[in-house]
Parts: C-alpha cells; structure tokens; sequence
C-alpha cells in the first residue's frame, strides 16, 4: 500500500472489514483523518457492506426478545437523564467503635444489614414514587384524550357540522392507495384514486410483501382511468400467505414478475 | 410504514424526549435486521441476541448521537451489528472506528415494503455472484478473516483475494441502481 497517495477502494474495503493486518489498519486510519476524499469513498463502501448485511435470511425473533428489551431499558436510565436518577443520598454510617477480638464484626454484619435495607427501601421508595408520578400522567392524560374523543364524536355527528374536502392549492391530490386483504382465503381488494397517469408502455403492478420474508408477489396489474381511480378485485394469490406490507411500483405492459424500484405507494 | 409509525428522525426525537413507546417501535423495525446479520455471525441466538440488546441500549442511552445525521440509520445498524458481532466471535474489544462514519442515506431501510423489495433484490444479487467472489467476500465479512487468512484458506494471491472482495461489493452496488 502507498499511503503518500489515496488509499485503493480494494484498501479501504479491506479497512472497513477489519480485514488488513493490524499495522495497516493503523496507516489506513491514519490516512483517513486528514482526507476528506478517502472518507467519502469509505462511507459509499459502508454502504455497499450494509447491502451485504441485508443478504442474510431473517429468522424470527428469539421470542420475549422485544419484552426483555423493553423490560431493560424501564431500568436504565438515558444519559441525559442520569443525573436525575443518580441522587440517592448517601447513607450515613458511624464508625464502630472496635470491641475487641470478641463480637466486632457483630457490629460491622448489623451496619452492611442496614446499609442494605437502607438502599432497598430507599430505591424502593424511588421507584413507587416515579410510578406513582407516572400514574398520575397518565390519568390526566387519559381524561384529556376522554373529553377530546366527546369532542370529536360530536364534531362528526352533528347534523349541523359542514363537510369540506381541502386540497393543496395549485397542486394535485395526492395517489392513495386502500388494500383490503383476508390472508385465510388469499382475497384481495385494493381500491386507488388520484393516481398519476403511466406511459402506455408501463403498468402500475400491486405487490404483496410476505411476513415470512419471502419474495414479494404479484398482486395484479392495473392502470388509471382518467379520473385517477383503479382497482384490483380478487387477484390470484395462494390461501394463507400472511402480509406485512403492500407496495406498488410501475413495470412494463406486461408486468413483472419481481418488482423494480421505486416502490411509489406502499403501506404495512 | 404507516404514518404512525413516524420516520427514523421523528422517533428518534421522541426516543431523546424519553419515549418507551418510540423506541419499542424503533426496536421493532430495525430489530429483525440486526439480529439476523448477528446471527449470520455468531450462529448463536443467545450470543445474537447480546448484540442486538447491546446496540439498542446504546440508542437508548444516547438517541443524541444518532439524532445529529448518521445519514442511513438502517444500514449503519446493520455494519454496526456485523462489527459487533465479529469482535465477539474473535474475542476481540471493540475498537474499530469505522462506527464514526456516517453512511449515505440513498436507500430508504425504515420503509418496510421498500425494505422487503430491496432485500430480495440483494439476495438475488448474492446468488448471481462468481463463487470465488461470493465465498471471499463471506469470508471477510460474514466470518472476520483478513484478506491474509482467506488467501492462505483459498491458496489464492492476496491481490486476487482483494479484488474479488471489491467486485463483489461493486456488483451490490449496482442493486441500488438497477
């Protein structure tokens, strides 16, 4: 490696992966601090490395990982938020004064005891008062969403409240898209408006994305009509597939049979 | 992602202002990546699941560093993930000063329907891969061997290791662009 030049994109992807021999992983670094044009290079092949990342199959999650996560971080506090939590006032302890060979450490067993109840009930008594704190918010908060949903159920029933529709000015409204979808039966609606036009060439093609991370598949093909409005009634789809979102991209006449990005409307 | 969901940033902001809830819904999205990348690794869901506690906590803790642009969220997750979970296989302390970089956010990873696509697109990439590219590129990312290690296993010249690594990553690239 010549470091009196720019590190090679072969180097630097090397680099990246921890994979050069520690001193030129050293040199490489130290090249990178002052070189601006290196460590742009470097973020395009982290990039490429977090693609790589994606290659791999995802398994299903340990199951209670996101229980036990959660569990963790109602116990730790944020470091903007730590000097908050850490006030416990320090628990003052007389010296003992030594009774000989005898019993002293009678003395010092009945002090760490009462140090350790001490912080028990002092964490203890924190922690009830922050739920305590935490149950009031949450009972005035909860009251307020109350008197906001009678609002709002008024707002909407009332045969004297005015019904308008306002868009953007000047700009047009944008495409929407509404899937209905029984995963049991593999019955699909999907209903779009404000849709732009496609070339005649292309199609707009509905794709459903699976919960078990397989291939997205076709879900019907289907093009505006000059109001912007379509629909997918009842494609082909095999029973039982569960979706965790749905897109749609535009592909050729024909359509495809995988989908081409961008992804111009999804929803999950 | 439903307009609840809220984006990367937006979530971010609310993880900063103390919100459980927010970094549930962050630790949801971005959990099923990082865990599988570790697993890929350690091939040990225990040791897996240490390393994706071990990122998220470290969101939790400080969601500051990460609201100030770290460019593509997802995939800095996920090298992240990977970096972690090699220094746990070779038993090393973290040290790799790779994580200050911010990466270039052209790929949309908080966008579930996105995302799906794009990760079947990169598999299908993978599968199209020269074999000797493939198993190089594996090797150094996938199992943290040098360029040195995986030229003495494969009995090929280490510029050829180097090369075939890059390609491999240039041809991902082009996923991206397709």
């Amino acid at each position: 490696m010549n470091r009196a030049e720019h590190i090679s994109q072969e180097d630097l992807a090397l680099y990246s992966m921890q994979a050069l021999a520690p001193e030129e992983q050293a040199e490489v670094l130290a090249h990178l601090q002052g070189c601006a044009a290196c460590q742009t290079e470097l973020r395009e092949i982290l990039e490429e490395e977090a693609l790589l990342a994606l290659s791999v199959e995802q398994p299903p999650l340990p199951s209670g990982m996101q229980q036990r996560f959660m569990a963790r971080i109602a116990n730790t506090p944020q470091q903007t938020a730590a000097a908050n939590v850490a006030k416990a006032e320090p628990v003052p302890v007389e010296p003992l004064k030594s009774s000989g060979f005898g019993l002293g450490w009678l003395g010092w067993v009945t002090a760490m005891v009462a140090i350790a109840v001490a912080v028990y009930f002092g964490n203890h008594s924190f922690q009830l008062e922050q739920q305590l704190n935490s149950d009031r918010s949450d009972i005035a908060q909860l009251s307020a969403q109350a008197a906001r949903a009678e609002e709002l159920t008024d707002a909407l029933t009332s045969p004297q409240a005015k019904q308008v529709t306002l868009t953007e000015t000047k700009q047009p409204a944008q495409p929407v898209g509404h899937t209905t979808y029984l995963a049991s039966k593999g019955a699909l609606i999907f209903v779009a408006s404000n849709l732009h036009p496609v070339a005649p060439n292309k199609t707009y093609e509905l794709w459903l994305i699976p919960a078990n991370g397989k291939a997205p598949m076709p879900a019907g093909l289907f093009r505006p009509d000059a109001t912007g409005s379509a629909s997918v009634v009842l494609p082909q789809l095999p029973e039982g597939v569960e979706a965790k979102a749905f897109g749609v991209t535009i592909e050729d006449a024909q359509g495809s049979t995988t989908p081409t990005l961008p992804i111009v409307m999804s929803g999950s | 992602m439903t307009p609840g969901d809220g984006d990367d940033a937006s979530l971010l902001a609310s993880i900063q202002a103390g919100g459980q809830e927010a970094m549930g819904k962050f630790f949801a999205r971005y959990s099923p990546m990082v865990y599988s990348v570790a697993l890929r690794v350690l091939k040990d869901a225990g040791e897996a699941e240490d390393v994706v506690q071990e990122i998220f906590i470290q969101v939790w803790k400080n969601p500051g560093a990460f609201v100030s642009g770290r460019g593509s969220l997802g995939g800095w997750l996920v090298v992240v993930a990977r970096n972690r979970a090699i220094d746990m296989l070779r038993r090393r302390r973290p040290s790799d000063p790779i994580e200050l970089f911010a990466l270039p956010s052209s790929t949309n990873l908080a966008n579930e329907a996105e995302r799906s696509v794009l990760m079947e697109k990169i598999r299908s990439a993978m599968g199209t891969l020269p074999m000797e590219q493939k198993h190089s590129v594996e090797l150094a990312f996938f199992e943290g061997l040098t360029h040195s290690e995986i030229a003495e296993k494969t009995g090929d010249p280490l510029g050829t290791v180097k090369t075939r690594i890059r390609l491999a990553l240039i041809s991902l690239r082009k996923v991206l662009t397709a």
